[in-house]
């Protein structure tokens, strides 16, 4: 498996359990479905718990630009490429 | 009309019936001599506090009356278990009981108020002190710490005058009391002894476990009158003969929680009476009353009794003669904040929105309870629902849901799945509520978890969601157990976590699912872990589905070597589901 996919299975674990959400296992998350409202059907209480569980596994730091985190928190897919991206700067730092 | 103070010395025809049931029948001749003889035997407890609990309602009343008489406060427990009598039995002087002293009363003197009324010395008529402390009640309270409750003569008097006032008429002067409800809580000891006593409507005596027991009792033409809780009617309008005789059925009380108003209506078809639901509580006595014809009608206080909104809690406050908890405001009247939520205040009239403990915030959203429980209810699959607030993921309050779902959904659940019934009752929800109010765990269950009370403990629910038990085992209905065997009385829950999957559309209890269980059986009999060398004979004979009842048997031979076991149809013994045997390493 690429690293990419590793970091998008990674991330759908986390989103179950961060949220306790039932009768969702992580295979089902669609990589490319939208997290919020549709898809998932994610709400507003989800979108800071999972900005925590994601700040405290990756130690990632998410900015207050809500156009920048809608992008970020639109889809498991967007939510990897921005973890993977904020490891590369900070390796690369 | 007599006055509780003024029993002593009424003067009412000694022949008049005073109470009914399957001990027999008592007038006011046998209720006097009764009071007369315990009083006598109680002297030694004057002034003191009696333990007061009986299963006969005439016992109750005999009991009550003869403590006034001595001057002794009864202290009414909420219920007859060992743990309850023995918290209460440091503080009490005595006990009086209506069966055999049980040994949670330690040493302390017991009678029983019907023993041996042989001669009794005259009763003395004086007239009771209005403000004598007469009884001590314990609220259930939501929290679960049961708080104490003094209600003195006044207190009680006052209010059967007001309820008198308000349906003597209705009831008419010789109805035949039919009460559900223990004298042991406000409401059983107005509505099924006081009131009745101070009419001179004779009561039912027996204790009514099943509406269904009521029936016999309601005499042949007498006219007669029912109190009840929402709950017990509900069977009592499905299930009582009571129906046959709705003609003579001059009033339907229900008190305890709220009416729903489809019940109310059916009442209404099933008795002739719309009922009348009474609001109140330990503390403030009776409150407000109301009678839902089109459904939703607002409460309106009863005479003496005045409501507000307490600016500070947005809950119920009361100023009335029959609070006897708060704060005293002067004309022998208090003010008790009530946990009940006001909507609103209207010319007197007001509405509740339901336990304040009812309304939760989630994500800075309010949110009655029992508002989305209404909602939930007008889903065709929804029999009953209870929700609640739990913290989930990181602790933030959210809304969960306890459904037991209707006999429709039974099969919806069969063949999509709890998943698919959870999405579909979320959707009804979508369109009124905000969508981090939608609930977000399900529970489908059979019945509701309820107390003696029938009401539903928010402990209980908070326990459907604390393990995920109910989703991985069958539900216990019944255990038979022996030194080599064990035999489990099984349902397996339509939420089982092992039919997802397995298969769309016709769930099926995996066969390694069955061995599963067995295996958990073998070892809550074994009493440690089974280590098991090999299965044979396995055999799947039948399907086991959600819904189906199961006697799960597993025995064990004499060395402890080799097991059997066995799933059958509860409804079929010769029907099996799955069989097979096995070794363990290691017998005895």
């Amino acid at each position: 498996m690429a690293a990419a996919e590793v970091l998008e299975s990674e991330i759908k674990a986390l989103i179950v359990e961060a949220l306790a959400l039932e009768d969702v296992s992580p295979e089902e998350i669609e990589t490319e479905a939208p997290l919020f409202v549709e898809g998932l059907g994610l709400d507003s209480i989800d979108a800071l718990e999972l900005a925590m569980a994601l700040e405290e596994r990756y130690s990632v730091t998410i900015e207050d630009d809500p156009e920048r985190n809608q992008q970020i928190f639109a889809s498991v897919q967007s939510l990897a490429a921005f973890v993977a991206d904020q490891r590369a700067g900070a390796g690369g730092a | 009309m007599i006055p509780l103070s003024h029993w002593f010395d009424a003067r009412a025809p000694a022949d008049a019936p005073v109470a009914f049931g399957r001990e027999g029948e008592r007038s006011h001749g046998d209720l006097r001599a009764n009071v007369a003889a315990l009083a006598a035997r109680l002297a030694p407890a004057k002034g003191g506090d009696l333990l007061l609990h009986c299963e006969d309602a005439y016992a109750f009343a005999v009991g009550l009356l003869a403590a006034a008489r001595v001057g002794a406060r009864a202290v009414l427990p909420p219920a007859r278990q060992p743990g309850t009598l023995r918290s209460l039995v440091g503080e009490i002087d005595g006990v009086l009981l209506d069966g055999d002293p049980p040994e949670a009363i330690g040493g302390k003197p017991c009678w029983h108020p019907l023993e041996a009324p042989e001669s009794p010395p005259p009763l003395d008529p004086s007239p009771l002190d209005r403000d004598a402390p007469l009884a001590v009640l314990f609220t259930s309270g939501t929290t679960g710490a049961a708080r104490r409750v003094e209600k003195s003569v006044r207190h009680l008097e006052d209010e059967v005058a007001v309820l008198e006032r308000c349906f003597g008429a209705q009831l008419g002067p010789d109805a035949r009391v039919l009460a559900t409800v223990a004298p042991h809580h406000l409401y059983g000891l107005l509505f099924r002894v006081l009131w009745p006593l101070a009419a001179g409507r004779p009561f039912l005596r027996s204790p009514v476990l099943h509406p269904e027991e009521l029936a016999p009792h309601s005499g042949d033409e007498a006219p007669f009158a029912v109190a009840t809780t929402p709950v017990t009617l509900r069977h009592l309008v499905l299930r009582s003969d009571l129906a046959r005789r709705r003609g003579s059925c001059r009033a339907v009380f229900s008190s305890g929680g709220p009416l729903a108003a489809e019940l109310a209506r059916r009442t209404a078809e099933v008795l002739g009476c719309v009922p009348v639901e009474v609001y109140g509580s330990t503390e403030t006595g009776g409150v407000a009353t109301r009678q839902q014809q089109a459904g939703d009608e607002p409460w309106r206080p009863m005479p003496g009794v005045e409501v507000a909104v307490d600016a500070a809690s947005g809950c119920l406050a009361v100023v009335s003669p029959f609070v006897s908890a708060g704060e005293p405001v002067g004309g022998g009247r208090s003010r008790f904040v009530t946990g009940d939520a006001v909507a609103s205040v209207e010319q007197g009239a007001f509405r509740l929105l339901g336990r304040a403990d009812r309304v939760v915030k989630v994500g800075e959203r309010r949110l009655a309870l029992p508002d989305m429980e209404e909602h939930l209810r007008r889903h065709p699959t929804v029999a009953e629902v209870a929700l609640l607030a739990l913290g989930m993921g990181a602790g933030e309050a959210r809304v969960a849901a306890v459904v037991v779902p209707s006999a429709e959904a039974w099969d919806a659940l069969a063949a999509g799945g709890r998943r698919a019934l959870a999405k579909s009752l979320t959707e009804h929800l979508a369109p009124d509520f905000a969508r981090v109010l939608l609930p977000r765990a399900w529970r489908f269950v059979a019945a509701l978890p309820r107390d003696a009370q029938g009401k539903v403990p928010s402990d209980a629910l908070r326990a459907l969601f604390e393990s995920d038990a109910p989703l991985l085992a069958p539900e216990r209905l019944a255990v038979r157990r022996g030194e080599r065997h064990l035999d489990l009385h099984l349902r397996i829950p339509w939420d089982l976590v092992f039919f997802d999957g397995h298969f769309p559309g016709s769930p099926v209890v995996p066969g390694v699912v069955q061995v599963h269980f067995a295996l958990l059986a073998l070892e809550e009999l074994l009493g440690r872990a089974a280590r098991v060398r090999a299965l044979e004979a396995l055999k799947f004979h039948d399907l086991l589905g959600p819904g189906a009842e199961t006697w799960l048997r597993v025995r064990v031979d004499e060395d402890g070597a080799r097991f059997r076991f066995s799933l059958e149809d509860a409804g079929r013994p010769e029907r099996l589901f799955a069989s097979g045997r096995g070794r363990l390493e290691g017998g005895r």
